[in-house]
C-alpha cells in the first residue's frame, strides 16, 4: 500500500471513530441546543419546531449519518450563535492556532537544542546543573500559572507586551504586531516542551557520545564542536523529531489554555467557547479537525523522519 | 565492548557516598512543604482563621482589593474576603483529588503493570496498545469533554482521572516487572510450585512498589495541575480550588495582581514539592554515578623525551581510571611502552585485562565519563596528555589513525562514506573538496573497495561488514600518520575476511613505514602479524617482548599458562573452554601482590604479598617472581 493511500486510511478511520464518539457524548449532555437557539424569551412551541428543524428528534444514528453526509459535501453546520457556517468559524480560528503552535514548537527547539547539547558535553558541570534545575521547575509549571507570570511581568509591571490578543491582526498584514500579541501565549505554550526536550535530547547525546563513531570522530583530532553537531547530535536529532510529533497531543491540549488565557481568536478558545454556549456544529467540527491535524502530523513527522534519516530510507527497500 | 569487568549498577546496589540521590535540604523542605499542605487540608476547618466567605466590605474587616499585609497576610479579593483562608481552605479539593486519584489510578496501574510485564506475549501487546492510544490523546482535551457534558463534581473527576492515570502507572511498573521476572527468585518461586498469580502478587507486586510510589508523587502534581487547568477553563470542580482562584484573580491582574499569583504560587511550590520528593525517591532505586573529571592544560612538548627516547610512541606510568557506582576502576595500571618507527607491537590479554583502555588511553576517547589519565603518552615528541587541545587535535588528526573494533559501529551512520573521508582531510589539511573528493576514491580504491566511485556516495549500512572495516582503515590512512592503532580490528568480522583484513594492515604499514600497535585476544594473530608483544594482565603489562621469543620461550606464569591452552581468550571465564581457570582481579581493589596470583598454580606467600618487581633482560621484561619454568631455589 503506498504511503498516500494508508494516510487515507487511518486518516478515515480515526476521523470516523473520534467524531462518533464525540457525537455520543455531545447526544448525551444534558443541554438543549434548541432552547439555546431559539433563545430565552422563547415559547416552548418555539424551541419544539427549531427542534425538528434541526433534526433533533431523529434517532441518534440517523442524526449522526445526517451530519456526516453533510461533512462529505463539506456542510459542517451553523452556529446557534450567529448563524454563521462553523467552516467559516472554524477557517478563520484555523491560522491563529498554527502559528501558535509553529511558534512554541520554534521557540522550544531554539532554546532546547543548544541547552540539551551544552548539557550533554559535561554532565553534571555547572550549565547541566542549572538547565536541569529549570527544567525541573518547568515541568512543575502548569501552563496557565507560567502564563499568568508572564502576562504579570511582561505586560502590567514593564508594560512591554499586550496581555490580550485581541484584536490580533494577520501574520502577513502587521507581523510586528501580530508577533508581539503571539509572543506570551507561545512562551506558555513552549515552557512545558522546552522541558521535555531538554531532558530527551541530553539523555539521548550523553548516550551518543560514548557510541563509537562518535570515539572514532574524537579520535581523529576533531574539535569538541564538530565532533558533537556533526557527529553526534545528527543521529539524535532524530529522536527530537520523533518526539516532535509526540509531543502535538500535548500541544494541542496546551493550546487551549494559552488561548483562553491570552484571548487568542483560535480554534482552542473557539472550541471552550462553543461547549459552553452548546454550540455543537463548531464543537464536532473543531473535534474533526484536530482529529484529522494530529494523524496528518504525525504522519508528516514520521515522512520527514524517513526522508532525512538514510538508516531507515534504505532500509524500507 | 571489553572495557573492564567492572561492577555494573543495578537496581539496589550501591555504595556508600557514590550515586547517592540528592536527599538534601531541598528534598526535606519539599518534604515540609506537603506536610504543611496535607495539614491544611486537613484542618482548615478546625485552625482560627476568617471565614473565607465572610465579606471583608461588609464586616468591614477587608478593604476590597484590599494589598497582602498585617491585616490579612494574602490580601482580599473584590468583595473583601480573605485570600489566606480561602487558599488554606482550597488545599483541601487539592488534597482529595490528588490522593483519590493517584490512590485509585495508581493501584489499577500497578495491577495491569505487573500483569503486561509478567505475563507478555498477547496480553501485554493488548494492554501496551490500549495505553499508547491513551498516551495520544490530549488528556486534558478528554476532561474538559466530559466536565463539559456530565458537569464537574469529585465523583465525575475522580474515575476519569483516575481512568486517564492509568497508562502513565502501567509503563513504569511494566519495565520494573520485565526486568525483575527474568530474576533468579521468581523462577525459583515458581520451580518451587508457586502458581503464577501467586508469584504476581507475593514477589513482584511488593518490588515494585517503590517505583510505583515514586511516580505516583510525579501524578500528585499532575492532578493538581490539571485540575487547575479545568477550573481554569472555567469547568473546575464546584468546590472552592487553587484553580477555581487563579482563574478569579486572572482577569484583575492588573488591578489586583496578588489575587491570582499567591493562590498560583502556592499551586506551584506544592507540585515542585511534589515532583522534587518523586525524583528524589526514583534516584534511590535508580542512582546515577557522580561524574568527576578535570583536565589539565599546559604544553605538551617536551624535548627531554624525544631525545631521550628514539620511539615513536613512548607510554610511560601511564594510570588510567574512572569512577563507577562500584568504586573507582583502575583500568589501565602504570604501563610502559615504547613502539619504535616501522614497528608492530601486539597488545594481547582476556576481556577486561585492560588492553582496549590502554588504546584508548593514547587517544583520549572514552565511552565513560570522568576518566582520569596520568603519566605519559608520548607521540613524536608531544605529550599527549599535557598537549594543548589544538596540539593534541593536530597530532590525532595528522601522526595516528585509528581502527576500531567494530566496524558495524564505528562508522557515522548518518552520513555517506565520502562525506566522513573528506571530512578528516578538510579538517586537517589545506584541500578543495573536489580534491579531497578524488583522493577518497583513491582511497577507498587503496584499500581494496571495489567501485570505489559509487561507493563513496553510500551509507555505512549499505556495506557489508568487511567492506565497513576498510572504510574505517581508509579514514584511519587518510591523512597518512605515522603511528597506526587498532583495536581488535577483525573480531567483528568472518574469519575468511579477517585474514584479509591483517593482510591489508600489515601491507600497508609496510608501504608507508608506519608503526603499529594492535590489540588483540587472539594469540594466532599476534603470533602472525607482529614484531613484539604486550601481554596484559589486570591493568599491567606482565610480559614484553619480541613475538618470537616471548612465543618460544615465555617467562612470566600467565603468558605460559595462555600459550598451554587453548588460544581462544574470548571465552567468558568459567566456561569449559575458557584459557585459564579462575576470573581475572577486580580493578576496583585489586588484591596485594602479584595480580595473577589467584589462578597461578605455582604462587606462594610472596606472590601474595608482594607485588613482583619488573625485571629487564636485554629486550625481554617481565614481572613474576618465579619467571620460566617456575622455582629453581
Ligand atoms: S609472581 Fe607468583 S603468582 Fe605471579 S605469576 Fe609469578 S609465580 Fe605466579
Amino acid at each position: 500500500m503506498s504511503a498516500v493511500a494508508r494516510l487515507t486510511v487511518r486518516l478515515v478511520v480515526v476521523a470516523l471513530a473520534v467524531s462518533f464518539a464525540s457525537f455520543s457524548l455531545l447526544s448525551a449532555a444534558p443541554g438543549d441546543p434548541a432552547a439555546a437557539k431559539a433563545g430565552f424569551s422563547a415559547t416552548p412551541e418555539r424551541v419544539a419546531e427549531i427542534r425538528s428543524e434541526l433534526g433533533l428528534d431523529d434517532p441518534f444514528l440517523v442524526r449522526y449519518g445526517d451530519w456526516l453526509a453533510g461533512v462529505v459535501q463539506g456542510n459542517f453546520g451553523t452556529s446557534v450563535l450567529n448563524q454563521q457556517p462553523a467552516s467559516k468559524l472554524i477557517g478563520d480560528a484555523m491560522p491563529h492556532t498554527v502559528e501558535l503552535m509553529i511558534l512554541a514548537q520554534i521557540i522550544a527547539l531554539g532554546v532546547a537544542i543548544p541547552a540539551g547539547v551544552y548539557s550533554a558535553q559535561r554532565p553534571n558541570g555547572w550549565f547541566d546543573r542549572l538547565a536541569g534545575a529549570v527544567s525541573f521547575g518547568m515541568l512543575a509549571t502548569p501552563p496557565f500559572v507560567l502564563g499568568i507570570y508572564l502576562a504579570f511581568v511582561f505586560a502590567v509591571r514593564l508594560d512591554w507586551l499586550p496581555a490580550v490578543a485581541t484584536d490580533l491582526p494577520g501574520l502577513l498584514e502587521d507581523p510586528v504586531e501580530n508577533l508581539r500579541q503571539m509572543i506570551l501565549p507561545a512562551l506558555t505554550l513552549a515552557s512545558g516542551m522546552v522541558a521535555i526536550y531538554v531532558r530527551l535530547l541530553r539523555t539521548d547525546l550523553i548516550e551518543t557520545l560514548q557510541q563509537d563513531f562518535v570515539l572514532m570522530a574524537q579520535s581523529r583530532g576533531y574539535s569538541r564542536r564538530r565532533v558533537l553537531w556533526r557527529h553526534a547530535f545528527r543521529p539524535s536529532a532524530f529522536s527530537l523529531l520523533t518526539a516532535t510529533g509526540l509531543t502535538t497531543a500535548g500541544l494541542l491540549g496546551g493550546a487551549l489554555i494559552a488561548e483562553t488565557l491570552f484571548a487568542v481568536p483560535g480554534v482552542g478558545r473557539l472550541a471552550v467557547t462553543a461547549i459552553f454556549t452548546e454550540d455543537y456544529d463548531v464543537v464536532m467540527g473543531v473535534v474533526l479537525l484536530l482529529s484529522v491535524a494530529f494523524v496528518v502530523t504525525n504522519f508528516v513527522v514520521d515522512a520527514l523522519y524517513t526522508v532525512l534519516d538514510p538508516r531507515v530510507r534504505h532500509g524500507s527497500r | 565492548m571489553a572495557v573492564v569487568d567492572a561492577p555494573t549498577s543495578r537496581t539496589g546496589d550501591r555504595a556508600p557516598g557514590f550515586g547517592r540521590p540528592s536527599m538534601g535540604f531541598i528534598f526535606w523542605l519539599s518534604v515540609t512543604w506537603i506536610l504543611l499542605v496535607v495539614l491544611a487540608a486537613a484542618l482548615a476547618d478546625v485552625v482560627p482563621l476568617r471565614d473565607p466567605d465572610a465579606l471583608g466590605v461588609r464586616t468591614g474587616e477587608i478593604e476590597r482589593f484590599e494589598t497582602p499585609g498585617k491585616n490579612a497576610w494574602f490580601g482580599g479579593d473584590g468583595q473583601g474576603r480573605d485570600l489566606f483562608a480561602q487558599v488554606i481552605h482550597g488545599a483541601r479539593p487539592a488534597m482529595v483529588l490528588s490522593a483519590a486519584v493517584t490512590s485509585i489510578g495508581g493501584s489499577l496501574g500497578v495491577l495491569v503493570g505487573v500483569v503486561a510485564g509478567y505475563f507478555r506475549g498477547r496480553t501485554d501487546s493488548v494492554i501496551m496498545g490500549v495505553a499508547e492510544i491513551m498516551f495520544a490523546f490530549p488528556a486534558i482535551i478528554l476532561l474538559f469533554a466530559v466536565s463539559a457534558v456530565w458537569g464537574m463534581t469529585m465523583a465525575i473527576l475522580i474515575p476519569a482521572m483516575a481512568i486517564l492515570a492509568v497508562p502513565g502507572y502501567a509503563r513504569i511498573v511494566r519495565g520494573v516487572t520485565i526486568a525483575l521476572a527474568e530474576r533468579d527468585f521468581v523462577d525459583a518461586a515458581r520451580a518451587m510450585g508457586a502458581s503464577r498469580s501467586r508469584v504476581v502478587i507475593k514477589e513482584l507486586l511488593p518490588l515494585v512498589a517503590l517505583p510505583a510510589i515514586a511516580f505516583g508523587f510525579l501524578g500528585f502534581g499532575l492532578v493538581i495541575a490539571t485540575e487547575g487547568a479545568l477550573a481554569f477553563l472555567g469547568l473546575g470542580l464546584e468546590q472552592r480550588t487553587w484553580g477555581s482562584l487563579i482563574a478569579g484573580g486572572q482577569g484583575l491582574i492588573r488591578e489586583a495582581p496578588h489575587l491570582a499569583l499567591i493562590p498560583a504560587t502556592a499551586m506551584f511550590l506544592t507540585i515542585m514539592a511534589f515532583n522534587y520528593v518523586g525524583d528524589g525517591i526514583r534516584e534511590l532505586i535508580d542512582p546515577r554515578p557522580i561524574v568527576v573529571g578535570r583536565k589539565r592544560k599546559a604544553d605538551g612538548h617536551d624535548p627531554a623525551i624525544s631525545a631521550a627516547s628514539d620511539a615513536l610512541l613512548s607510554i610511560r606510568d601511564l594510570t588510567t581510571s574512572f569512577p563507577t557506582a562500584g568504586g573507582t576502576v583502575t583500568a589501565v595500571d602504570g604501563v610502559s611502552l615504547d613502539v619504535r618507527t616501522g614497528r608492530s607491537v601486539g597488545i594481547v590479554g582476556e576481556s577486561g585485562s585492560g588492553k582496549t583502555m590502554l588504546l584508548r588511553s593514547i587517544t583520549g576517547a572514552f565511552p565513560v565519563l570522568g576518566v582520569q589519565r596520568t603519566g605519559r603518552v608520548v607521540v613524536d615528541g608531544t605529550d599527549l596528555l599535557t598537549a594543548s587541545p589544538a596540539q593534541r587535535s593536530t597530532m590525532l588528526g595528522t601522526e595516528i589513525g585509528i581502527v576500531s573494533q567494530n566496524p558495524l559501529t564505528a562508522l557515522n551512520p548518518v552520513r555517506t562514506v565520502g562525506s566522513q573521508l573528506i571530512e578528516v582531510m578538510r579538517v586537517h589539511r589545506e584541500i578543495s573538496k573536489a580534491a579531497a573528493r578524488a583522493r577518497a576514491i583513491e582511497s577507498l580504491a587503496q584499500v581494496g573497495i571495489p567501485q570505489p566511485d559509487q561507493r563513496v556516495d553510500m551509507y555505512p549500512h549499505q556495506l557489508s561488514g568487511g567492506m565497513r572495516q576498510r572504510v574505517t582503515i581508509a579514514l584511519a590512512l587518510a591523512n597518512e600518520p605515522r603511528l597506526l592503532l587498532a583495536d581488535e580490528p577483525t573480531t567483528a568480522l568472518d574469519v575468511t575476511i579477517q585474514d584479509q583484513i591483517l593482510r591489508l594492515l600489515s601491507a600497508l604499514c609496510e608501504q608507508r613505514d608506519m608503526a603499529l600497535v594492535l590489540v588483540t585476544h587472539d594469540l594466532q594473530v599476534v603470533r602472525g602479524w607482529t614484531d613484539d608483544v604486550a601481554v596484559m594482565y589486570g591493568g599491567q603489562i606482565v610480559e614484553a617482548g619480541p613475538t618470537a621469543a616471548v612465543f618460544d620461550d615465555p617467562q612470566h606464569q600467565y603468558t605460559q599458562a595462555l600459550l598451554a591452552s587453548t588460544p581462544r581468550l574470548d571465552l567468558r571465564p568459567h566456561s569449559r573452554l575458557a584459557a585459564i581457570e579462575g576470573q581475572p582481579p577486580s580493578l576496583v581493589a585489586p588484591p596485594p601482590g602479584c595480580r595473577f596470583a589467584a589462578r597461578c598454580t605455582i604462587a606462594d606467600d610472596r606472590c601474595r604479598a608482594e607485588d613482583p618487581m619488573p625485571v629487564q633482560i636485554r629486550d625481554r621484561e617481565f614481572r613474576c617472581w618465579y619467571p620460566g619454568t617456575g622455582k629453581v631455589t
